[in-house]
């Protein structure tokens, strides 16, 4: 009996291994390396120095490198992504989960930007900011409301508004779809009892088809919050950090860091506290959520 | 006798300006060498040579950023067709990348040591990099055959500790393109020589409603085309190149004032408004379309000015106006040899490679002139009476060099040039001043 257990435990251990080699492989060493490389000072082909915890020093001290700026930025992107990407997106997941006309028409519809490429929609958004002829100030000067007309993402207290409007557009219909499938997995009978009861369409959702999916709508502050924290192709497409460093995120200052200047020792460092401060949330979120239950 | 003339004086131009970079360049990055960046284009070619009579081929790989719409495009094209006809026993194959995306690729292959065998590179400090890491081939040997075809004056910005390790292709410097259908409009039948009678110019465009200058804001290297011929005409040649090539401090009255200078210019309405959220390509276009009277950028825009038709004859090039006449003179200018082919330490065929690469270089810099792409580096050994009018015009400015700044973001290391072009950045946003500017940058980089 022992020696059968001892078997099936290596067969399973075979099993797991070339996955398991592949996530450390891949995940794991990455960060192990990037950790170990933020104690150095290097350009990833010259010499590198030792030289202990002065890269994060200087990251948080460094106003030229302003990481705190960026972090607000990112901070600022995740609570908008909270507390207006998911409610927006709660709210078509619970209008399409009731099974409407036309619901898988609509699915699609507010899917689609989550299956073009960011870049593909970083050149649009950039044609609807135009100055000059983008949609969105021409429709303001068709309107009479020359005054509004800006330049969106040329001015810096336009710019973080610009670039975050698409950001939490793009994925509106990633988080319906998530919630959605919650929606859609409530049993019937649920909902019928609670008709029976008289209760209202609001009343559903909001005593039994939200809590139910309380486990999903979880998952869906996690993902909306550590994407925020590294977000990056559409602010990178769209301004690339600019103007003056406006609409910087970790992510951006990490590419400058390591692309540009070469500075590969910070570059890890930030990336580090990247990690770190997704698993921070990740782990905070988590422990919300508990507590709630 | 006018392709010696002008050999001969680029020459000794150039000679004038190798103070810069001369025999130990720092280190850089960010030139704006191409003057199309391409939507993330990436095109692999391969070339096979008319087959060898006996042997096995020799493989040769070689990247650089002559997308399709770079206009540095035909002269690759050309030039590689001619080399690998020369070169039967080469089975050669070219990926061209677009110059943003480039910088990166080459940085993470000399990084992994993956490099291939033969690389564009812009020279000084971004090549430095990988030569002080041991990556790249040393062309002392095959530069020999070479020398009396390509001055030693030309090879400076990429010799590094009395070494070779770059082949130049051609030089460019920063042109002040005027419209002159716009000029005339107002009652300028030439660009205005003086600096009082060019702001008067910028004035009368103003006083018409029509935007003096057009400047990429959303791509830094852009607004320094501006800032740094407003600073070397405030302060001089030698004092900016001794800035950038770290010889002095940040910390000078006169760079100050002229970033005030330069400010003015943003803050008088002299700049479009608008150019702070646009690409190069789309300002390009706008002066193209006859939005804005100047634009000031690399002479490696000439052939495409020149080539459009309709656009061609209304465009000059001259050389932006001395504000400072007791500290600096006409003739001291931006620019000079920067788009470079280097050969990879760790190629199998290195020696052959060197070889290819200075024959690919000679005919690049051939191809490249007779379409207006710049100025040769090479000793020109064609007659070029078709050349364009304008980079014939570049030509003559050149003639007249006495002095050359490379661009700030090529002469310094990559961190350095970062940081300097963030501060440009502020300047152009009116974020600081010229006082700010001289402060942080002293702080910053010294």
């Amino acid at each position: 009996m022992k020696k059968k257990k001892l078997i099936n435990g290596i067969n399973v251990f075979l099993f797991l291994l070339p996955g398991l080699a592949l996530f450390i492989g891949i995940l794991i060493a990455p960060i192990v390396l990037s950790g170990y490389y933020s104690f150095f000072d290097m350009n990833a082909y010259g010499a590198k120095e030792y030289i202990g915890l002065a890269n994060y020093k200087e990251l948080f001290s460094s106003t030229a490198i302003g990481f705190f700026k960026a972090l607000k930025n990112s901070l600022l992107l995740a609570a908008l992504s909270v507390f207006v990407q998911l409610p927006v997106s709660l709210g078509i997941a619970l209008l399409l989960g009731k099974g409407i006309k036309g619901e898988r028409a609509f699915l699609s519809i507010y899917f689609m930007p989550v299956l073009i490429s960011t870049v593909v929609i970083g050149q649009l958004w950039l044609k609807i900011y135009n100055p000059s002829y983008g949609i969105l100030n021409v429709c303001l000067r068709g309107l009479g409301l020359d005054n509004l007309a800006k330049i969106w993402l040329g001015t810096k207290e336009t710019a973080l508004g610009a670039v975050f409007a698409p950001t939490l557009w793009q994925y509106v219909g990633y988080h319906m779809l998530l919630l959605y499938a919650g929606v859609k997995s409530v049993p019937l009978e649920l909902r019928e009892a609670a008709m029976l009861d008289g209760a209202t369409d609001g009343q559903i959702n909001r005593y039994i088809v939200i809590p139910y999916i309380k486990g999903i709508l979880k998952v869906s502050v996690i993902f909306a919050v550590t994407g925020s924290l590294k977000s990056f192709d559409l602010i990178y497409v769209l301004t690339n950090g600019g103007p003056l460093h406006a609409t910087e995120v970790p992510s951006t200052l990490m590419i400058n860091m390591l692309f540009l200047r070469n500075r590969y020792g910070m570059g890890s460092t930030i990336a580090v506290m990247l990690i770190l401060l997704c698993f921070a949330f990740a782990l905070v979120i988590s422990a919300i959520f508990k507590q709630e239950d | 006798m006018k392709k010696k003339i002008l050999a001969t004086l680029l020459a000794g131009a150039m000679v004038l300006s190798l103070a810069a970079c001369g025999s130990t360049p720092a280190a850089s990055t960010e030139t704006p060498a191409a003057s199309t960046e391409a939507p993330a284009a990436s095109t692999e070619t391969s070339v096979e040579a008319p087959a060898a009579d006996a042997g096995e081929k020799v493989d040769l790989e070689m990247w650089c950023i002559a997308t399709e719409s770079d206009s540095n495009r035909h002269s690759y094209e050309a030039a590689i067709a001619d080399v690998t006809a020369a070169h039967p026993e080469v089975n050669f194959t070219w990926e061209a990348i677009e110059n943003q995306a480039y910088k990166t690729k080459i940085k993470a292959a000399v990084a992994a040591d993956e490099m291939p065998d033969i690389f564009f590179t812009w020279s000084c400090a971004f090549l430095g990099d990988f030569v002080d890491a041991g990556r790249v081939y040393c062309l002392d040997d095959a530069y020999e055959t070479w020398k009396s075809e390509l001055p030693e004056s030309m090879m400076g910005n990429s010799t590094y500790g009395g070494k070779h390790y770059g082949v130049p292709l051609t030089m460019n410097i920063v042109g002040l393109f005027a419209n002159m259908e716009i000029l005339k409009s107002i009652g300028y039948d030439a660009v205005p020589g003086t600096y009082e009678e060019f702001i008067a110019c910028c004035d009368a465009l103003k006083a018409a409603g029509i935007i003096p200058f057009g400047c990429a804001g959303k791509e830094t290297w852009c607004v320094t085309e501006y800032l740094e011929s407003v600073i070397e005409k405030s302060c001089g040649a030698d004092t900016l190149n001794d800035i950038f090539l770290g010889k002095a401090t940040w910390n000078n009255d006169d760079v100050a004032s002229a970033v005030d200078t330069f400010q003015g210019l943003v803050n008088n309405g002299y700049f479009d408004p608008e150019g702070i959220a646009l690409s190069n390509d789309e300002v390009k276009a706008n002066f193209m379309a006859g939005k804005y009277a100047f634009y000031m950028n690399g002479t490696w825009n000439c052939a495409d000015f020149a080539g459009n038709a309709e656009f061609g004859p209304k465009v000059q090039v001259a050389e932006f106006p001395v504000i400072n006449a007791d500290k600096a003179t006409l003739g001291q200018l931006i620019g000079g040899p920067s788009d470079t082919l280097a050969v990879a330490a760790s190629s199998k065929n290195a020696e052959l490679a060197a070889t290819f690469t200075f024959e690919l270089g000679r005919e690049i810099c051939h191809y490249g002139y007779l379409d207006g792409c710049g100025l040769p580096a090479w000793t020109p050994y064609y007659e070029a009476a078709g050349i364009n009018p304008l980079t014939q015009a570049v030509a003559e400015i050149c003639a007249n060099a006495k002095a050359y700044v490379l661009f700030g973001d090529t002469a310094m290391n990559a961190d350095s040039a970062n940081t300097y072009l963030s501060y440009v950045d502020q300047v152009y946003g009116c974020a600081i001043d010229g006082a700010g500017f001289v402060a942080g940058l002293t702080n910053d980089i010294g």
